[in-house]
């Protein structure tokens, strides 16, 4: 029966409290995953899995690890870690283990038996080559849900020997080539799209795949190319040359689905506005200078621009939410930090890291009342948690594992900036 | 094709998906998202994988249907939604009515899940709020997506969500598009920039998507349903890097840059002799490779270029492109990724981390044939809306293949079937219900 009016509102705050979250249940609880990956597509896929609960095994190549530990913006490191690798390696065990010696091959494959995901992000066909790819790890764990991530595919003929990186997807798929200015040339995303939004796509199937195997018992390959992510993302694009023959072109910082919706200059910042119908249109062109509720075509580019270019970012928004259209700013990454509304849903979140203290981060998007994502620790050096995997989920001794770090099997971090831990820390 | 490739193409080749299981059979989605995007994200994502999928659109259709770039139509439906309308059931109600609303009630309690953008306030008095609804189906999953979240200090704000709002907030344009140079007035595209496609609303279904089956796989192990509130601004939010850490770390924010980048350079598009092409190369190894590429191998030795610290101050990010494009200009795109290729397939490791690849225009990803090998676009007939070309699901698997199995439909196409065959409802009733305009 419907409830009290205004209960859910009541209701969310209470089902979403971020501080409620440490004692929830987590969604992805007794999954374990296997991340060998470099960089952001896989990593992040293996993160997105870790955020709401799957434990993640992520193996690196020691001793210097996933290249992405020496991707630091202006060169700066904190505490020895990259900040660019610290948001995508979240509530991860990190071991230091080669796959390309036969001890270390068994090792990866002894720990496939006791995982349910493999996450990968080589070159298409490189773990096959070095034999413990999907053929050879389901032989022993037909169980096993293994995600090939890569640019082009596992098959087919850009297929072989092209790597590819974010950007790769957003050039060869069509994506740069809309966005941006129509006199300008294309305009690469300043952020690294092309991975997230493919690894957010493999992490996708990756629980479809479970889904599935909870019904058969068997677990499957699944090959996906980041440029193909980035191609089905193009919404109208791909219809539009269907049926024109041509290219759609780009269209600066107004949508054309919805003029004059767009990014306008204000006196101290930027604002979308957005007026997705007649219902939203009229008060718009009201706002702009209208006189007659008919006039929507008031509403042109040209005038919503010397309107947003005379007045604050604030003005427009208070004045769209009295009126009855939709504004927002444009914010950045200083905006959420010191956001309250973004703290008060743990977006923007707080970690106390036993290695490095407090670290901050973006939380997880899906907010789930029962079992809800969080961030549990931050990235670790190369082998931080070698004991703990080894040791304890095979049950090596510490002899046996000195003498595959003698044999350079398994090893921990170089002493460089990127792998080690912070100085004056005792591991 | 070698025997991996091999057994990969023949284990996943979109054209034998069709004998094969889906992963989320059994699943039913009902959506409820009028004039909404992002919603059709979330449910065309879950029907990719098998769940059915039942829209509700008002008897006169989805506002959506008649939003039409450039004013093309198709049988009065605009290209994004035909985009999008795919693996699914077209049903009409009048939700505004208290019999439309009933049925409304009842298709949402026979469902697992329930994706909405409608506002909390108005699901509550439709008596379809998840609180309501629980008491009766304790298993449902209930996705409510909007800009700002269902809760928090912004969580009242009234703004109607859209791609762009969602953008917008999420800190992507502004780290999208070229800085102004501060000598002036600054130049309409010195501003952030929208990301050309609806990414904003894309990412919020896709984000949805996932939290419903990170909820679906938690109800498989506790028989417990649950609430997934979602915001668009916070969905793309999450895919701008290391925003947070590095203002938690280092004091600073990121800028927006053009082509350029802060952490990684070369990392850029290059103007060759037929349009742009991305080059990236670098770590110290593949810098090293590049450099020999171009000829120019006494350019790791140079201090403005031989660390990674040094290559991405912005001023050396510059001179390096210049030097870059000196090489590229006379070359096509096609020609550079050969030169890489050969250089590269002649080094492992981190030296052959050299990566290329035509800034393709849309045509001329259509034209690769490598895309048309793997299925990635498909041409949909149907007797209303013609012949459509539609992106593929990107995903190919070897066990419960993702697939595309039907496109749009006119409105309330599917009601016979789905009020007669799920809900039970007698021909007397929907006959006395369609009358009554009902739906």
């Amino acid at each position: 029966m419907p409830s009290d009016p205004g209960s859910f509102r009541a209701f969310a705050g209470r089902a979403f409290d971020p501080a409620a979250i440490p004692g929830k249940p987590e969604a992805l609880a007794g999954i374990r995953v296997l991340e060998v990956a470099s960089r952001i597509f896989g990593p992040a896929t293996a993160d997105y899995l870790g955020l709401f609960g799957a434990e993640v095994i992520k193996v690196e190549m020691p001793p210097r690890g996933d290249l992405m530990r020496y991707v630091a913006p202006e060169g700066f490191f904190w505490k020895e870690v990259s900040p660019a690798f610290l948001s995508l390696n979240r509530n991860k065990l990190h071991v230091g283990l080669d796959l390309h010696p036969a001890e270390g091959k068994e090792l990866f494959l002894r720990l496939a038996e006791r995982s349910d995901v493999v996450v990968e992000n080589l070159r298409a066909g490189t773990m096959d080559e070095w034999g413990v790819g999907y053929l050879q790890l389901r032989e022993r764990t037909p169980r096993i849900v293994y995600a090939a991530n890569s640019g082009f595919g596992q098959w087919g003929p850009y297929s072989a020997g092209r790597a590819s990186y974010d950007a790769t997807a957003q050039a060869v798929s069509g994506f740069s080539a809309v966005t941006g200015f129509p006199d300008q040339p294309p305009m690469k995303a300043g952020f690294w799209v092309g991975d997230y939004t493919a690894a957010l796509m493999s992490a996708t199937a990756i629980l479809a795949a479970l889904a599935a195997r909870r019904k058969t018992g068997e677990g499957q390959m699944i090959d996906l190319s980041q440029a193909e992510a980035m191609i089905r993302t193009l919404d109208w694009t791909w219809p539009y040359a269907g049926s024109t023959g041509k290219d759609r072109v780009r269209n600066g910082n107004v949508d054309p689905s919805y003029p004059p919706s767009g990014i306008y200059r204000c006196r101290d910042g930027f604002v979308a506005v957005s007026a997705r119908d007649e219902d939203e249109l009229i008060p718009l062109a009201h706002a702009v200078g209208a006189t007659d509720p008919e006039e929507t075509w008031v509403a042109s580019t040209e005038r919503v621009g010397a309107f947003c270019a005379s007045r604050r970012v604030d003005e427009v928004v208070r004045i769209a939410e009295d009126a009855g259209f939709s504004a927002a700013p444009v914010r950045g990454g200083k905006d959420h930090y010191h956001d309250p509304h973004l703290r008060a849903r743990g977006t923007v979140c707080s970690v106390d890291d036993p290695l490095y203290g407090r670290v901050d981060e973006y939380g997880p998007a899906p907010k789930l009342s029962e079992s809800p994502g969080r961030v549990k620790w931050s990235a670790k050096p190369v082998g931080w948690h070698n004991e703990r995997v080894f040791g304890d989920l095979l049950g090596m001794t510490a002899g046996e594992m000195e003498a595959l770090v003698r044999k350079k099997v398994i090893g921990k971090w170089a002493d460089v900036p990127g792998a080690r831990p912070p100085k004056g820390s005792t591991p | 094709m070698s025997g991996f490739a091999g057994w990969a193409r023949k284990a996943t080749e979109p054209s034998v998906a069709a004998g094969k299981p889906e992963a989320l059979e059994g699943i039913r989605v009902l959506e409820f998202c009028p004039g909404h995007f992002g919603g059709m994200v979330a449910a065309s994502v879950l029907a990719e994988f098998g769940a059915e999928a039942i829209k509700v659109e008002p008897p006169d259709g989805d506002p959506l249907r008649l939003v039409a770039p450039e004013d093309i139509l198709v049988a009065g439906t605009g290209l994004p939604f035909l985009s999008e309308a795919r693996n699914r059931r077209f049903v009409t109600l009048d939700a505004d009515n208290p019999a439309g609303r009933d049925l409304f009630r009842r298709l949402a309690l026979s469902s697992d899940v329930i994706v909405t953008t409608e506002s909390p306030e108005r699901m509550e008095a439709m008596g379809c709020d998840y609180p309501s609804l629980r008491g009766e189906r304790p298993g449902i999953v209930y996705l409510s997506l909007s800009t700002y979240g269902a809760f928090g200090p912004d969580a009242s704000r009234p703004v109607r969500d859209s791609d762009i709002l969602c953008q917008a907030l999420s800190g992507a344009p502004y780290i999208v598009g070229e800085p102004e140079r501060g000598d002036g007035t600054p130049l309409p595209h010195q501003a952030p920039t929208r990301l050309g496609n609806w990414h904003g609303g894309f990412v919020q279904g896709l984000w949805g998507a996932y939290g419903v089956l990170a909820a679906l796989h938690f109800r498989a192990e506790t028989g417990k349903g649950q609430a997934v509130d979602l915001s668009g601004a916070e969905s793309l939010m999450m895919f701008a890097d290391y925003n947070i850490t590095w203002m938690h770390t280092g004091g600073k924010a990121r800028e927006r840059v053009g082509n350029f980048d802060p952490a990684v350079f070369p990392y850029t598009y290059i103007r060759c002799r037929d349009g742009y092409t991305f080059i990236a190369a670098y770590n110290d190894e593949a810098f090293d490779s590049l450099m020999h590429i171009i000829g120019r191998p006494e350019l790791t030795r140079d201090p403005r270029f031989s660390t990674p610290k040094n290559r991405v101050a912005l001023e050396n990010e510059r001179a390096l492109l210049e030097i870059l494009e000196e090489w590229s200009g006379d070359r096509t795109a096609d020609e550079i990724l050969g030169a890489v290729e050969e250089y590269t397939s002649k080094r492992g490791g981190p030296g052959a981390a050299v990566v290329t690849g035509r800034v393709n225009r849309p045509l001329e990803t259509l034209s690769e044939e490598h895309w048309r090998e793997r299925g990635c676009f498909l041409r949909s007939r149907d007797p209303v809306y013609g012949e459509l070309l539609l992106a593929a699901p990107p995903w190919k698997m070897s066990g419960t293949p993702a697939r595309w199995k039907s496109g749009c439909r006119p409105p309330g196409s599917d009601n016979r079937d789905v009020y007669l065959g799920i809900l039970g409802m007698t021909e007397e009733e929907y006959r006395r219900m369609a009358e009554a305009g009902t739906f």
